[in-house]
Parts: C-alpha cells; structure tokens; sequence
C-alpha cells in the first residue's frame, strides 16, 4: 500500500488501512519506546498509545513529514512524558518517606537488558543503558534513534524537527557526557 | 592503566553497534483494539444504542403517546363553553381594580 492510500484510507476510517499500519509500524514503535522507558509493559502501552493518538489525530496529519517520521515524534514524546510522570511520582513518594508517611524501602530499579542486544554484549549494554538514562532528554532521543534504530542524521533531525549540525552536535555531546558518567561508574 | 579503561570503555559504547530491532509482543493488534474501544466508546457505544430496536420501539411508544395526548387534550378543550364578553371584562376588572359599574357602563 502506498504511503498517501494508507493516509486516506486511515482518514475515511478503512479498520484496513489501521490494521496495516500497526502491522508495520509496531515495531518500530515498540522498539523505541523500550529503549526509552526500559520497561515491556510500559514500553508496550506507549505503543498503544502512540497508534491510538494516530487514529484520532490522523486528520490534522499535514504529511509534511514522512508517516514513519511523524510516528516516531509520537512515540518518543509518549516515551519521555510517561518518565517524566514516573519520575513526579517517585519525587513525591520520596518525600513522603522523608516525613514519615510510608516507611517502605524504596525498591531498587533493575538493570534494563535490552532484548535486541547479543548474549555476549549483555552486560555491557546494560551499563551502556543506565548510562544513556542519565543523558538531557533531547541527546538521549537523538542517541536512542541513531543507535538503536539505526536511522540517519537526516532522519533523526526529521523526527527532533532540527537541523543535521544540531544532530551532529547533540551526538558528539552524547557520546562525551556517556564517557564522563561510564568513568564515573567505573571507579 | 589507562588504556585497558579506554578499552573497557569503547568496548561498552560500541556493545550496541549490532543492537536489533525488538518485535512487539504477540497479539499487540488484538490488545490494542480492545484498549481502542474502551478508550473511544462514546463514538461506536452512542450508535449502536440508538439503534437498538428496543430504544426505537420506546421511541416510537413515545412519540405516539405525546401525539394523543396532545389529540385528547384539544378535544377536552374544545367541549368548554367560552366565556362571554361581560364575564371576560369582569375578570379583566376585577385583576385590575377598576369598578365594576364602569364594566357595567360599558356594557349598557
């Protein structure tokens, strides 16, 4: 199915033409949002969601950009508002600890094993994640897309709505302050 | 020293180099569909109520019922003598508190 019969068809409706769409674009979707929130579940309802929001919003699409494009945008904003929630919530349960309304320890945060990721690189991307996790949200989006999906600069700065420089320079940062907190956590 | 930490450390950049790309989990479609139509249910819940025979036929009993009410009331109505003029100017003075001889001046 071309691109611009997909759209129309996801405009008039056509369960067809949605069905298409998760079908080939789930993925992709998945897979960013679990390398973002580095959790199944929530990665799997921010999928949802992203495929909910193109249902309703499909009409005020203005296919200035590719679907793909416009689907990642979705996908990673989803992403980091569901850690920004999470991490509001954990705020609050901490001062709530701190005055002595719930006494709970706090549950320790698992190391996130990518399933994409080969047996004998395990652990090391493991560390390589916990890394990225401490990145400003803009060089984690950025290094998350060319990295882990693979797309270009080009790409990436379609998605960021930014120019190639700007990707360029929000990757070498990436990598620099990945460096910094590596040779921390290796101390 | 230094160096087996370079190493250690490239050998950690570069450990997802050969990432690949995770499939969503089985029956995401399935699930989706069922979170669409808890999500959105005003749209397809609203329509398909409407069309339930059950909700036309009380419609219908409905509109029916108003019809012959409205019928029977006209008909009580119409049976009603109407008032005569000198009562009507007698109410109209009494609500006003204007003299009855007036009305009765008027009337002569």
């Amino acid at each position: 199915m071309i691109e611009s019969e997909l759209i129309q068809g996801l405009r008039n409706g056509d369960e067809t033409a949605f069905k298409y769409l998760v079908e080939n674009y789930q993925d992709r979707v998945y897979n960013t949002a679990i390398s973002i929130v580095h959790n199944p579940e929530d990665a799997e309802d921010v999928a949802q969601e992203v495929f909910i929001q193109v249902y309703r919003s499909i009409h005020s699409f203005k296919e200035e950009s590719k679907l793909s494009t416009w689907l990642y945008r979705i996908a990673t904003t989803r992403a980091l508002d569901l850690l920004r929630s999470r991490k509001s919530k954990k705020r609050a349960g901490f001062i709530q600890r701190l005055f002595g309304e719930d006494n709970e320890p706090a549950i320790e945060i698992p190391d996130f094993y990518h399933p994409g990721v080969a047996l004998d690189q395990k652990e090391n991307a493991a560390k390589l994640f916990k890394a990225i996790k401490q990145l400003p949200e803009n060089q984690r989006i950025a290094f998350t897309l060319h990295k882990v999906e693979h797309l270009s600069y080009q790409e990436v700065s379609e998605v960021m709505k930014t120019s190639v420089p700007a990707i360029e320079s929000l990757m070498h940062r990436a990598k620099q302050n990945l460096r910094k907190i590596l040779e921390k956590d290796m101390r | 020293m230094n160096s087996e930490k370079n190493n250690k450390m490239d050998q950690i950049l570069n450990s997802i180099d050969q990432i690949g790309r995770v499939e969503a989990p089985n029956f995401f479609y399935t699930r989706l569909k069922a979170k669409m139509e808890e999500a959105l249910p005003s749209e397809s819940g609203v329509r398909s109520w409407v069309f339930r025979p059950a909700f036309a036929f009380a419609a219908l009993l409905l509109v029916i019922l108003i019809n012959a009410a409205v019928f029977f009331k006209g008909a009580v109505s119409d049976k009603v003598a109407p008032a005569s003029e000198t009562e009507i100017f007698q109410s109209i003075a009494s609500e006003y508190s204007i003299n009855s001889n007036l009305t009765y001046e008027i009337n002569q």
